[in-house]
C-alpha cells in the first residue's frame, strides 16, 4: 500500500520535473528540476529495490552530470529569450507528431502487458516453485559477477571508450603552438613584487 | 552452464585484442614522441605505425581457422563466422590504404598530431567489434566506439570553422540516433528478456510472418489447419488436466475424431497416427479421471464415454510397445524439443509419456512444415516488438545515412577535413550493414513482412534523392555524399528482398562499392594542387579541370572508377547493379526496380560531368598538381584494374559473396540445425 503511493508519487514528480525542464524559461531553474527528475528515478529505483543502481544515478548524474550543467549555465549567463514566439510556431505540429506517436507507443504497451499473452496457449499455468527463484545475493555482488565474467569483453570496450573519450577531449582542446608550460624554478623564485608588472 | 571468461582459449578475439593493446602502446609512442622537442613531424612515423598495426590485424584475422565449434564465442556475446572473417579483414585491408593515401594531404593541412591515426585505430577497432557482435549491448558499445572517434575526426582541423560546425552536428545527431538504438534495445529486452541474436532466432523463428496470422484464439486455428497438428494441440490441451482449458469446441472436435477414426480397422493410416491417437486416449482417461462429472453432464452423452472407455481399455496395453518404438526413432529434431519442453512437462509427464510426446512431435514435424510448430507462441503479441525493432532500423539508418536521415551528411562531409571524410564515407557503410544483417536476417528474420514494405519506401527515397540532390552540386565531396546516400538506397534494395540471392548481392555490392569508393576518394585526394592556395579545403568541381591533360593515368583511373560506381558495362559496377535490379524483380518488387534504374541514369549524369570536366572543359590554363609518389600509385592501379578485372571474372566476387551469405544464417538453409 505505501510502497504502491510512494510509487505513484515519485513517477508523478518524475513527470511533473521532467516537463518542467523543457518548459521552464529560467536555465538555473531548468537544471534544478533536472536534478529533481534524477532524484525522483532514483527513487523509483529504489522502491524496485535496485540499490546500487539508484546510487550510481545519484552519484552520475546529481554529482557529476547537474553540477556540471549548472556550472556551464551560470558561467554562460544566458538571456531569458522569449520562446513563446518558437513555442506557438512549432507547438502545434510538434505536439500532433508527439502525441500520435506516444498514443501508438501506449496503446501497443498496455495491449502487450495487459495480459498473461500465454493465456490461450497450451503452456499456460504451470507450476514453479518461486522460493528457488529468488536470488539470494546482493546487487553490487550479482552485478560484479556479471560484470567480471560473463561481460568482460563488453567492459573492456567500455573502457576502451573512456580512453577515447579522454584523448578525443584533450586532442580537441590542446594548443600545440604554444610550448608546454614549465615550471622554472629560477625565474619563480626572482619574481619579486616590483617586477611582476612589467611585461 | 559454464561461465566463459577471458581466458587465453578464447583466442578468437586475437585481433581485437591485439588492436586494443597495440592502441594503449601507440599511445604512449605519440607521447614520448611528441612531449620531446626535437622531433616536431610525428605523423609520417604515425601512419607508417598505423598501417602496420592494421596490416598485422588483418593478417591475425586472416590467419583465424574458423573453429566451427567455437563460432559463438565469450557467452554468445562475439560471433566469429565467416562473415566476421570476411567484413573484418575487408576494413582491415581498406582503412589500411585510406591511412597510406591520407598523408600527403596530413602533411598539406599541418594536422600533426599522432592522436589522428590513434581515433582511426579506435574506430577500426569499434568496427572489427561490430562485424562479430552478437548481441544487441556488444553491438551498441562498438558503435559507439566507432562514432565517438568519427565525431572528434570530423571536428579535428580545429583552426577551421566548418570543421568544428561539421563535429558538433555529426556529435548531435549522431547521440540522438545512438539514443534511438538504446531505446529499442530497452523495448526489445522488456519483451523478451533477452538482448542475443541467437535466443531471438530462437525464439522468433517459428513465427508466422506478419502480425496478421497470429492467431486470436485456438478455435480460428482449427479452422485453417492440418488435421493432425490440431489432435496434437488437442493431446497437449489434454496433457494439461485443466477442464477450464479445454472449450467446447475441442471437446466436439474430440468426439467427432473418436468417432471418425477406428485405429483397428484403418489400416491405411500411418503409425504417426496412430500413436496420435492412443496417446489422446491415455491422456483422456487421465482426463475424464479428474473432471468426470462435467463431461458426464455437459459434453459426452453415455454412450460416447462407453465407447471412449472400451477403445482406451485396447489403448493402454499398448503403451508397451509405443515405448520400444521411441526407443528406436530419436531424431535430433526429437531430442532438440524434448529438452526444450522436457522443463516445462516434467511434472505432467513422467517417463514414457515424455517419450511419445517427443515422437509425436517429430511426427509433426515430418507431416507438414517446420512452421507449423508456431503453435508454441502463436499467441505472443508481437506488435510492440515490430515498433522496437522500427526503432533499430531508424538509428542504424542514421549512421548509414539513408534518406528521411540523411540530412547531416552533406553538411558532414563538407566540412570535415577531406581525410576524415574520406574514412568515413568509405570504411563504416559495410560494418553497419553486417550489424543489419544480424539483426534482420537472423535474429528477427520471422518479422520480415512488416519490415520489408518499410524498408521499401525508404529505399526508394534514398535513391531518389541522392540522384536528384547531386545535380546541383558544385563541391566534390557534397556531390559524393549524395552519390553515397543513393547507393545506400541501392543496397537496401537487396536487403529487402529476403532471400538468399538478395544477401548475396547486398555483400557483392557493399564490396563493390567499398572498393571503388576507396579508389574515387583516393585519387580526390591525391590530386594536391600546387596554388598558393593550396590549404583550402574544399575541392570545387573546377580544381579538377583538365586532369586528362596535366595527369593522364589518373584521370583514365578516375573515370574508370567513376563509371564504375555508375553502373558502365566494362566495369564490375554494372554487374552488381544488374544483380540488385535482378533480385529486386526476382522478388516481385517490379514498381522498385522500374524507379531505381531510371534513377540510376539520373545519377550517372553527374558522373559523367565530372569526367567531362575533367576531359573536355575549354579552358585556357590547366592546373597544376604535386605527383603522385609510387606507392600510392601502385595502391590506386590495384584498384581500378581490380574494377575492370572482376568484369572479365566475376565468379571470385560472386563464389566470395555466395559463401559468405550461405554460411550467416545455418537456420535460414536448414532448419534442423
Amino acid at each position: 500500500m505505501i510502497i504502491n503511493f510512494l510509487f505513484y508519487f515519485f513517477s508523478f514528480s518524475l513527470l511533473v520535473s521532467s516537463l518542467m525542464v523543457i518548459s521552464v524559461q529560467n536555465a538555473v531553474h531548468s537544471v534544478l528540476f533536472l536534478v529533481l527528475s534524477f532524484i525522483s528515478s532514483a527513487s523509483l529505483l529504489f522502491l524496485l529495490e535496485c540499490e546500487y543502481i539508484a546510487l550510481l544515478f545519484i552519484m552520475i548524474y546529481v554529482g557529476a552530470i547537474a553540477v556540471l550543467f549548472l556550472f556551464v549555465v551560470m558561467m554562460l549567463d544566458t538571456k531569458t529569450v522569449n520562446v513563446k514566439k518558437d513555442l506557438l510556431k512549432y507547438f502545434p505540429f510538434g505536439s500532433l507528431i508527439g502525441i500520435i506517436f506516444s498514443l501508438e507507443i501506449f496503446f501497443l504497451i498496455g495491449k502487450n502487458f495487459k495480459s498473461n499473452s500465454y493465456i490461450d496457449s497450451v503452456l499456460f499455468n504451470f507450476y514453479t516453485n518461486w522460493f528457488d527463484k529468488l536470488d539470494t545475493l546482493t546487487e553490487l555482488e550479482s552485478i560484479g559477477q556479471v560484470l567480471y565474467t560473463h561481460y568482460v569483453v563488453q567492459f573492456l570496450i567500455a573502457g576502451n571508450i573512456l580512453l577515447l573519450s579522454v584523448i578525443g577531449a584533450v586532442s580537441l582542446t590542446i594548443k600545440t603552438t604554444q610550448s608546454a608550460r614549465k615550471q622554472v624554478i629560477f625565474k619563480q623564485l626572482s619574481r619579486t613584487y616590483k617586477n611582476v608588472l612589467i611585461v | 552452464m559454464t561461465v566463459e571468461t577471458l581466458l587465453f582459449k578464447n583466442i578468437n578475439i586475437l585481433p581485437e585484442l591485439f588492436l586494443g593493446i597495440s592502441l594503449v602502446y601507440f599511445v604512449l609512442h605519440g607521447t614520448f614522441l611528441s612531449v620531446n622537442k626535437n622531433f616536431y613531424l610525428i605523423q609520417t612515423s604515425c601512419i607508417y605505425l598505423g598501417i602496420l598495426i592494421l596490416g598485422m590485424a588483418s593478417f591475425l584475422v586472416f590467419n583465424d581457422n574458423l573453429d566451427v565449434l567455437e563460432i559463438s564465442i565469450i557467452n554468445n556475446t562475439i560471433n566469429n563466422d565467416f562473415l566476421s572473417l570476411f567484413s573484418k579483414i575487408t576494413v582491415g585491408i581498406i582503412s589500411s590504404f585510406s591511412l597510406l593515401m591520407m598523408y600527403g594531404y596530413l602533411n598539406d593541412q599541418r594536422i600533426n598530431h599522432f592522436e589522428y591515426v590513434l581515433l582511426i585505430l579506435f574506430s577500426v577497432l569499434g568496427l572489427f567489434l561490430l562485424c562479430s557482435s552478437n548481441d544487441l549491448l556488444t553491438a551498441y558499445l562498438a558503435i559507439e566506439l566507432q562514432s565517438l572517434s568519427f565525431y572528434v575526426l570530423a571536428s579535428f582541423k580545429k583552426n577551421s570553422t566548418f570543421s568544428v560546425d561539421a563535429g558538433i552536428k555529426y556529435f548531435i545527431l549522431g547521440a540522438f540516433s545512438s539514443s534511438l538504438f538504446l531505446f529499442g534495445s530497452s523495448l526489445i529486452y522488456g519483451l523478451t528478456g533477452s538482448i542475443n541474436f541467437d535466443d531471438f532466432n530462437d525464439l522468433f523463428f517459428c513465427v508466422f510472418p506478419g502480425s496478421s496470422l497470429v492467431f486470436v484464439n485456438i478455435k480460428e486455428y482449427y479452422e485453417n489447419q492440418d488435421q493432425s497438428i490440431l489432435l496434437y494441440a488437442l493431446a497437449e490441451k489434454l496433457s494439461t488436466f485443466n477442464e477450464k482449458v479445454l472449450s467446447e469446441s475441442d471437446a466436439l472436435l474430440l468426439k467427432s475424431e473418436i468417432k471418425n477414426t477406428n485405429v483397428f480397422e484403418n489400416s491405411s493410416l500411418n503409425f504417426d497416427k496412430i500413436i496420435t491417437y492412443n496417446w489422446i486416449g491415455v491422456h483422456t482417461i487421465q482426463f475424464f479421471k479428474n473432471v468426470q462429472l462435467d463431461i458426464n453432464t455437459q459434453l459426452l452423452t453415455k454412450e460416447e464415454l462407453d465407447y471412449l472407455q472400451n477403445w482406451v481399455s485396447f489403448a493402454e496395453p499398448a503403451q508397451e510397445q509405443i515405448l520400444q518404438v521411441i526407443n528406436l526413432d530419436f531424431s535430433p529434431l526429437t531430442i532438440k524439443y524434448g529438452n526444450m519442453l522436457s522443463e516445462k512437462y516434467s511434472e505432467v509427464f513422467s517417463g514414457w509419456y515424455f517419450g511419445i510426446f517427443s515422437l509425436l512431435l517429430a511426427s509433426c514435424v515430418k507431416l507438414t512444415d517446420f512452421q507449423e510448430l508456431e503453435l508454441f507462441d502463436s499467441s505472443f503479441d508481437t506488435n510492440l516488438l515490430q515498433f522496437a525493432l522500427v526503432f533499430l532500423l531508424i538509428s542504424l539508418f542514421f549512421k548509414l545515412a539513408i534518406a528521411p536521415f540523411h540530412l547531416w551528411s552533406p553538411d558532414v562531409y563538407e566540412g570535415s577535413p577531406t581525410s576524415s571524410t574520406f574514412f568515413f564515407a568509405v570504411v563504416p557503410k559495410l560494418a553497419i550493414f553486417i550489424l543489419l544483417i544480424r539483426i534482420f536476417y537472423y535474429g528477427f528474420y520471422g518479422f520480415i513482412d512488416s519490415w520489408r514494405y518499410f524498408i521499401v519506401i525508404i529505399a526508394i527515397l534514398s535513391i531518389i534523392v541522392g540522384s536528384f540532390g547531386g545535380l546541383e552540386q558544385r563541391k566534390i565531396k557534397t556531390l559524393l555524399a549524395y552519390s553515397s546516400i543513393s547507393h545506400m538506397g541501392y543496397s537496401l534494395i537487396a536487403f529487402n528482398s529476403g532471400t538468399l540471392e538478395g544477401l548475396q548481392m547486398l555483400i557483392g555490392y557493399l564490396l563493390i562499392y567499398t572498393i571503388s569508393g576507396l579508389c574515387i576518394w583516393s585519387i580526390f585526394i591525391l590530386t594536391r594542387l600546387k596554388n598558393p592556395y593550396v590549404r583550402k579545403q574544399n575541392k570545387d568541381l573546377t580544381d579538377i579541370v583538365s586532369l586528362g591533360k596535366t595527369n593522364k593515368i589518373l584521370a583514365i583511373f578516375f573515370a574508370i572508377s567513376l563509371l564504375s560506381i555508375a553502373g558502365f558495362p566494362p566495369m564490375i559496377g554494372f554487374l552488381v547493379k544488374i544483380g540488385l535490379f535482378l533480385t529486386a524483380i526476382e522478388s516481385s518488387m517490379y514498381f522498385l526496380a522500374l524507379i531505381s534504374i531510371l534513377c540510376s541514369v539520373v545519377a550517372t549524369f553527374y558522373y559523367i560531368r565530372i569526367i567531362k570536366i575533367i576531359y573536355f572543359e575549354k579552358t585556357i590554363v590547366g592546373k597544376l598538381y604535386h605527383p603522385v609518389t609510387s606507392q600510392k600509385g601502385v595502391v590506386v592501379v590495384i584498384l581500378s584494374m581490380l574494377l575492370l578485372f572482376l568484369f572479365v571474372n566475376p565468379s571470385l566476387l560472386f563464389l566470395l559473396s555466395y559463401k559468405v551469405s550461405l554460411l550467416i544464417l545455418p537456420s535460414f538453409v536448414n532448419p534442423t540445425l
